[in-house]
């Protein structure tokens, strides 16, 4: 089939994923856009792999995939964190950088 | 022929869910509709001849941390007792910057030659891949277990309970 | 060094370093000079070995000229200035003349200014070196940027020396306009200084005159040069309309006004000319112009000093008038005779200066109306001072006689009958004006004086006797109601009299006696009127005997023989000068003629006179309106526009850091935002662009 559908869908899951972690105001929210995008990457990867006969495209993304299972763990117990401390989830109100 | 037919429907799965989880008002729906992409990334993981992953996909992701982001909207929730409700903020520039950035890639894929046919891979890539991890890949393997271990103190830490 | 150092080069140059020497140990060796009158001594002696050494030049270097320079401004290989000296038949003499009055005037200051506190002294001492050297420097210059560079520091000496007393505020004023109203002058100077450098490429005035007097220099455009330079003479020598800062002078000490404001600095502008004939000769408009300038000069002051009744400011304005004869003179062509006069006006002027400087010590004012019958008292005084004022007028066997006369016939030879029949009735008036003075000084009744009160000795400013009447109030005003009148001492009540000596006066302690009687100066202040008046009398009896021929003697042999001037010239000229004497004569000493009557009759004259024309209003408003209007509007421009420009500027620069500052909002989803958008536009900026 080629290549380039895999790499077009890659490349769509991802401008969500972006689209998402912007737009969202839910912390737990961008953290799902993340998701996403590590998501597009990892078929990328995979696609990649596949049609250019490199196993190591694969080993790379089972590494991938558990760093980010690792990054996704510390990143809701910084949300449940910065509940407890701030008393809000919105990313609107975490503006202590406001110049 | 049927690669094609099935890889059109798993990529409407897939995008579909994936529209659904940035654009869903209520977190926890967006969340479900995260699982399915998930899914659905599994499947193209099957078409592409990587089982293993696919597996290994199904496991973490759909499963582990469908899971805690679940456990976390929870506790998050249940601690103000209300629903979790989202607006979406700054669509109209995030959209045009993702759209942008999509119409970017494509003109990109556009211009080069990519491969446009499988070549032959080993038949049996788990076992591929589990040698190859043992061996040539040992030490970020062991490396990635070091730091799953930090990460697991770190959440540990974070999520103590207030005294 | 440039030149061989012939004996009259090395004395030319041991009289300019002399002064310099002394200047230099008075202004460093502060300690010696806050002394007082070591200082004084030192100066004087100075000034003494310089004149002996300015005598020994002229006698052996009168007939050659000797010039030694050093090298002083190299640029591109060449030198294009020097400092040294250049000796020739004018300089020399215009050295000795120098050298002579500035010892004469040092050594009668010791007596003078005995009453000085001793720093003041010192100070004062340092300045007269100080003013010798640039004087000397100024007449001995072999080119013209040394000669410019000596002018200014003798307008400097002015400013410093007039404003001695700088307490004074009328006396800093003084100083100040004396010095704004040369400096419009030496601008002019500058200008055709350099101006004529380029034409020529040379300051030397050696180089300059073989250049003129070959063809060399081209004469169009020199006009502007020559007047550009006379503007310079205009300015130092007092000729119309700059001749407002000298009466204004005398707010300095007298020997001060005898040697700067008699002999030397006022003269510097007429031996500028005379120096630099030879080029002002190439235009013989501009020395119209000069000539009828100086006539205008001539007689503009003497009407000025017939209604004065400061002596000081008599002496004054008779100065301006004597600088408008010189400068007639040349503006005739016959640069000679203006030298002369320079000469010998030099020692009758400083003369009569330093007698009313007695005349002031005495009386304790310079106020004709409070003198009268000084001759009684101080007849050595009044018989030098009237020596002097003979010379003044111009009656043979005296001084000024054969320098009058050569003036006169050199107007009437070179053409000039509108000048000279001014000139004719300037020495009319001369005559009439000093002799007014003295009859007035010395002869007649005294002024009437009550008590009058001494001011202590107050260490601080050591003041001496300042007259103030104890009666004074009501016939104060009384006596400023009559000053549009002619004074008659006679009847005259005691007035409010200004000191024009001392500071302020320290009435403490005082004690009230009798007037001191006028008494004759001591005598380091006679001597020097001696001196003088000796001299006077010796050239006036040589220059009468022995005729026009004699006045090469004085001012070298480059005099050349002019046409002899009509016979019927020495008479009419000597007639007018007797006839100013009669006049005076009549009005103020056998009162056959009423003071009151000659002034109504001149009355429109006499008021505008009083006013000194208006000159130094006009002056005034275009200081005031011109100058200080310019400030303002500069002042105006700097704080509104270049501040507002500044201001606003810094004002948005504020502004716009505040509203930047809005895109830190703090929410990490707006910088991810940033980063995307900022990631993407590079990326489409490195795709698309590059």
């Amino acid at each position: 089939m080629g290549l380039q559908p895999y790499l077009l869908l890659s490349a769509t899951v991802f401008s969500i994923g972006l689209f998402g972690v912007m737009t969202r105001r839910n912390t737990i929210g961008i953290l799902l856009g993340v998701e996403l995008m590590m998501n597009a990457v990892n078929i990328n990867l995979v696609a990649f792999s596949r049609y250019t006969a490199a196993a190591s495209g694969m080993i790379f993304t089972v590494f991938t995939i558990c760093i980010t299972v690792t990054e996704a763990a510390l990143g809701l117990a910084i949300v449940i964190l910065l509940f407890r401390v701030r008393r809000t989830v919105m990313a609107d109100h975490l503006d202590l950088l406001k110049g | 022929m049927t690669e094609q037919i099935t890889f059109a429907a798993l990529s409407i799965v897939l995008v579909g869910s994936a529209l659904a989880v940035v654009l869903s008002k209520n977190l926890f729906h967006a969340v479900l509709w995260l699982a399915l992409a998930l899914t659905g990334t599994a499947g193209i993981f099957l078409l592409l001849d990587a089982e293993f992953l696919a597996a290994v996909q199904l496991l973490l992701y759909a499963g582990g941390i469908i899971t805690i982001v679940v456990f976390a909207i929870v506790v998050t929730e249940r601690l103000i007792g209300e629903r979790l409700t989202q607006t979406n903020m700054r669509i109209g520039g995030a959209a045009f910057v993702s759209v942008v950035f999509l119409g970017f890639i494509v003109v990109v894929l556009g211009r080069h030659a990519l491969p446009a046919f499988r070549p032959e891979m080993p038949g049996d890539l788990t076992r591929l891949i589990g040698e190859t991890v043992l061996t040539r890949y040992v030490l970020p393997f062991e490396l990635l277990a070091v730091l799953m271990l930090v990460g697991m103190l770190g959440a540990i830490y974070f999520a103590r309970p207030e005294d | 060094m440039i030149g061989v150092l012939t004996g009259s080069a090395l004395h030319a140059l041991i009289a300019l370093l002399l002064p310099a020497f002394s200047f230099l140990v008075l202004a460093i060796v502060a300690p010696f000079r806050r002394l007082g009158r070591p200082a004084a001594w030192f100066s004087t002696t100075c000034a003494a070995a310089a004149f002996v050494s300015a005598l020994i030049a002229w006698h052996y270097g009168a007939e050659q000229i000797a010039k030694v320079v050093w090298p002083w401004l190299p640029s591109g290989g060449v030198t294009i200035a020097d400092v040294g000296v250049l000796l020739d038949a004018q300089s020399s003499v215009m050295l000795c003349l120098v050298t002579l009055v500035s010892f004469l005037v040092q050594f009668y200051s010791l007596g003078y200014l005995h009453d000085e506190p001793a720093r003041s002294l010192g100070r004062y001492y340092a300045y007269q070196s100080l003013f010798a050297f640039s004087m000397i420097g100024l007449a001995l210059a072999p080119n013209l940027l040394q000669l410019f560079m000596c002018w200014e520091l003798v307008g400097l000496c002015s400013y410093l020396l007039i404003g001695y007393w700088y307490q004074r505020p009328s006396a800093a004023r003084a100083a100040v306009k004396a010095f704004w109203i040369t400096k419009a002058g030496d601008v002019g100077l500058l200008i055709g200084i350099v101006m004529l450098w380029r034409l020529t490429g040379t300051f030397d005035l050696q180089q300059l005159r073989m250049l003129a007097t070959s063809g060399a220099i081209p004469v169009a455009g020199l006009s502007i040069i020559t007047f550009a330079i006379y503007m310079g003479a205009m300015g130092k020598s007092a000729q119309f309309p700059f001749h407002v800062w000298l009466p204004d002078a005398m707010e300095g000490p007298t020997p001060v006004s005898a040697l700067i404001h008699a002999a030397t600095m006022v003269t510097a502008g007429v031996y500028l000319l005379v120096r630099t004939d030879w080029l002002f000769a190439l235009t013989p408009n501009v020395l119209t112009i000069v000539a009828w300038i100086g006539a205008f000069t001539a007689l503009l002051a003497a009407v000025l000093a017939c209604v004065q009744d400061d002596i000081k400011r008599v002496l004054a304005y008779s100065t301006v008038s004597q600088l408008g004869y010189m400068m007639t003179a040349i503006g005739a062509g016959v640069a000679a005779a203006g030298f002369l006069h320079l000469l010998t006006h030099g020692l009758f002027k400083a003369l009569l200066f330093l007698g009313a400087g007695a005349v002031i010590h005495a009386v304790g004012s310079n106020d004709l109306p409070r003198m009268g019958g000084l001759a009684r008292r101080m007849p050595q005084t009044a018989l030098l001072f009237i020596v002097g004022t003979l010379s003044l007028a111009g009656i043979p066997l005296f001084g000024g006689f054969l320098s009058k006369e050569e003036i006169l016939g050199a107007v009437w030879m070179g053409g000039l009958p509108g000048p000279f029949a001014l000139l004719l009735l300037v020495a009319f008036l001369t005559a009439f004006y000093m002799f007014r003075v003295v009859f007035l000084a010395f002869f007649g009744t005294p002024a009437p004086v009550a008590a009058v009160v001494h001011a202590g000795h107050a260490p601080a400013h050591g003041t001496v006797g300042q007259v103030v009447s104890a009666s004074a109030e009501a016939a104060a005003d009384r006596r400023s109601a009559e000053r549009e009148g002619w004074s008659d001492p006679a009847r005259t009540p005691p007035r409010v009299a200004h000191s024009h000596l001392h500071n302020e006066a320290v009435v403490e302690g005082a004690h009230v006696h009798e007037v001191p009687h006028a008494h004759e100066p001591p005598a380091t202040m006679l001597l020097p009127l001696w001196v003088l008046a000796l001299m006077t009398m010796a050239v006036g009896v040589y220059t009468t005997w022995g005729g026009a021929a004699t006045a090469g003697f004085f001012v070298g042999g480059e005099h050349a023989e002019q046409a002899v001037p009509p016979g019927w010239l020495t008479p009419v000229a000597v007639g007018a000068g007797l006839a100013g004497i009669l006049l005076a004569w009549l009005t103020y000493q056998t009162r056959a003629i009423n003071a009151s009557s000659l002034a109504a009759a001149f009355g429109p004259i006499r008021s505008a006179a009083i006013r000194k024309f208006w000159i130094d209003d006009v002056f005034e408003t275009i200081y005031g309106l011109i100058l200080l209007g310019l400030a303002r509007v500069v002042g105006w421009i700097d704080r509104y526009i270049v501040d507002g420009v500044l201001n606003l500027l810094s004002d948005w620069t504020v502004q716009a850091g505040d509203e930047l500052r809005g895109i830190q909002t703090g929410k990490p989803q707006d910088y991810v935002y940033g980063v995307a958008t900022g990631v993407l536009v590079l990326v489409l900026l490195m795709r698309l662009v590059f």
